[in-house]
């Protein structure tokens, strides 16, 4: 190889690491949400210690494999709206880890899906949109459940 | 900048002309019209109209008008944005304008190629949606079969196209607003509210805004038709009908399907949360149809097919063009005798094939993917900003240019077209740093937005590397293969 080939060789090196590395940094360093069973029902559980009434909760099974069952909970926030959030527990990571990667194939154009994903445990909570103060409210209460 | 030769004479190579006006605003209409959007859409009821409507006049309507003039007006010059920023601001806003476009894309290949599998999967076995080998299977032979549509050029995948929009996209569409139609005709219940006005309003509030970067970028692609310049029959007179065209197709199908589906399925039943297909399915059987949810399937999934094409092909051959010019090293100047710029798109998939590995095979990386999400939609508002920008500034630094196409309203027209396109991608940029939903933490926040930017900053840089290191001997050694 010639002075010329090298530096080419060299500059697509330099260009695939670049696009790699964020990518594969990203993807690689981030931590894998981790699975471990929680019992009873988390979301439930945050809402009432952050004082927010469930209306109702109607039993959900979403047509997935390992999909255990959840509930749809219809809740009213500070404005009196009723919203709706979903929840669905699966019985392993493998088929907790497919549901969310089949949740985020669900994208709106080029961006995210509508739906945000919170994990806790085995459960996933399907956030609405237009629902986000809710969940900031009911976070940290989440986040106690999720570190028990 | 005006008097570099065209690419076709620096390379010898002249581009067959192939497209018409339908072929181009076929390819625009594949990279934006997408039948996924419409049950997300619909779970906003009636105020899915006002995000369209701002959607469109801060984002389609700018963006079309700026494709129309400056595809016009540099017809003769292949690379679409490419050539448009180039013109503006030298070869470092065109290559990192069309960089950018390239780049964002391998990041968002994993979901767009997940979402095929998956949908396809709703026809087969809808199990199947969630398992790994099946869905990395599909997902390459989508990938490498669209790239390999690519090698063979602009005539056959432009039919390619052609007849995939109409299947995936457009037959869709039309069949869920006749089935909506329909069922308003039949004397069903519409499970909306009644129409006022004030529900049209969009909820603004800071759950709602990261919203808004989704809602502007939902009409992305409306520049894709620029990167076939070259190969355009009639360019001057092509381009602003096929923009005209594909801008009524998409905004017509787009807002009328997902009011068909509001119509139908009541917001609280319209759950994502196992796909978009099971929208679709509980759509069929409010109709009484079940039967149609397999074959709506695999409509959507060709649907998908065809977006993935318009966006892995329009970017290449922008790059291609970038490579042909000597701005790159002459590993990637290699053009088949298709006219496809064989190395980009090789590259291209052999990184999005990276990609989507590590998206299907690690465990469970949902932070991870939404700051890639993100990451597409930053890497795409610089794309636009670019554009805007360049409409702007050619009307002062090339006002003699003869543009067949011209915004009207002079100074002030251009500034107002735009302006609003500007400002609507700024405004995307910064609130599509800021997390949706609300689930994260203040410390998952900060590494969020930093992980963004981060990345969106070495996925951008590239260009100004190659331009550092660039030799004159790149423009010498790009070989053709026979």
């Amino acid at each position: 190889m010639n002075e010329v080939d090298n530096s080419a060789w060299a500059v697509m090196l330099i260009l695939i690491l670049i696009i790699l590395l964020p990518i594969g940094w990203i993807m690689v360093v981030s931590t894998p949400e981790p699975y471990h069973i929680v019992a009873g029902e988390p979301l439930r559980e945050a809402l009432e210690n952050s004082g927010i009434t469930v209306v109702s909760a109607v039993n959900s099974k979403l047509p997935l494999p390992g999909a255990t069952g959840g509930k749809i909970y219809t809740i009213s926030d500070e404005n009196g709206n009723l919203i709706t959030i979903q929840t669905q527990s699966f019985d392993s990571a493998g088929s907790r880890d497919a549901a969310i990667k089949l949740h985020n194939a669900q994208s709106v154009g080029k961006g995210k899906p509508i739906e945000d994903l919170v994990v806790i445990g085995n459960h996933l909570i399907f956030v609405r949109p237009g629902t986000g103060g809710t969940i900031k409210k009911i976070l940290p209460e989440l986040q106690k459940i999720k570190g028990r | 900048m005006s008097e570099d030769p065209t690419t076709a004479q620096k390379t010898g190579l002249a581009p067959k002309k192939v497209l018409g006006i339908f072929a181009l605003a076929m390819i625009n209409v594949a990279a934006v019209l997408s039948i996924r959007n419409f049950p997300s859409m619909a779970e906003f009821g009636w105020s899915s109209i006002g995000w369209y409507i701002i959607g469109t006049i801060l984002f389609l309507i700018p963006l079309s008008l700026a494709g129309a003039e400056l595809a016009t007006m540099l017809s003769d010059k292949g690379g679409g944005v490419y050539a448009w920023c180039k013109e503006a601001f030298g070869t470092k806003g065109g290559f990192v304008a069309v960089f950018c476009e390239w780049s964002n894309n391998l990041v968002w290949f994993p979901t767009v190629l997940a979402f095929i599998a998956s949908t396809l999967a709703f026809a087969i076995s809808p199990a199947l949606g969630t398992n790994a080998i099946y869905l990395f299977v599909v997902m390459m032979i989508a990938f490498w079969g669209t790239t390999a549509i690519a090698y063979f050029g602009e005539n056959v995948s432009s039919k390619f196209q052609n007849v995939g929009v109409i299947l995936g996209s457009i037959i869709p569409s039309i069949l869920i607003i006749g089935l909506g139609l329909y069922w308003v005709a039949s004397g069903s219940a519409i499970v909306l509210p009644p129409f006022t006005w004030a529900q049209v309003v969009p909820t603004f509030n800071l759950s709602t805004l990261p919203f808004f970067a989704t809602v502007i970028l939902l009409f992305a692609g409306m520049e894709m038709a620029g990167f076939h310049a070259l190969e355009v029959r009639n360019p001057n007179k092509d381009f602003p009908k096929a923009m005209a065209i594909s801008a009524v197709i998409i905004f017509f199908c787009t807002v009328m399907a997902t009011l068909a589906i509001a119509f139908v399925i009541p917001a609280n039943e319209l759950s994502l949360s196992a796909g978009v297909m099971q929208a679709i399915q509980v759509f069929f059987e409010a109709l009484g149809i079940p039967g149609a949810v397999a074959p709506m399937a695999i409509l959507i999934t060709i649907g998908g097919v065809v977006s993935l094409a318009a966006w892995l092909i329009g970017p290449a051959l922008g790059l291609g063009v970038v490579a042909q010019e000597g701005n790159m090293p002459p590993i990637f100047n290699r053009t088949n005798k298709y006219g496809s710029p064989v190395a980009v798109l090789f590259i291209q998939a052999l990184i999005g094939t990276f990609v989507s590995l590590l998206y299907i095979f690690l465990p469970s990386i949902n932070q991870a993917y939404w700051i890639l999400s993100a990451m597409t939609v930053e890497l795409l508002c610089i794309v636009y900003l670019l554009v805007f920008a360049s409409l702007i500034k050619l009307r002062y630094s090339r006002p003699e240019a003869p543009r067949p196409f011209k915004i009207p309203g002079g100074i002030p027209g251009i500034w107002l077209i735009g302006g609003m396109g500007a400002f609507g991608v700024i405004f995307a940029f910064i609130v599509g740093l800021m997390p949706t939903g609300g689930s994260f933490t203040t410390g998952q926040t900060i590494s969020y937005v930093a992980g963004i930017l981060i990345g969106t900053f070495l996925l951008a840089v590239p260009p100004l590397i190659f331009l550092k290191l660039k030799k004159p001997s790149w423009i010498e050694t790009g070989n053709k293969e026979g």
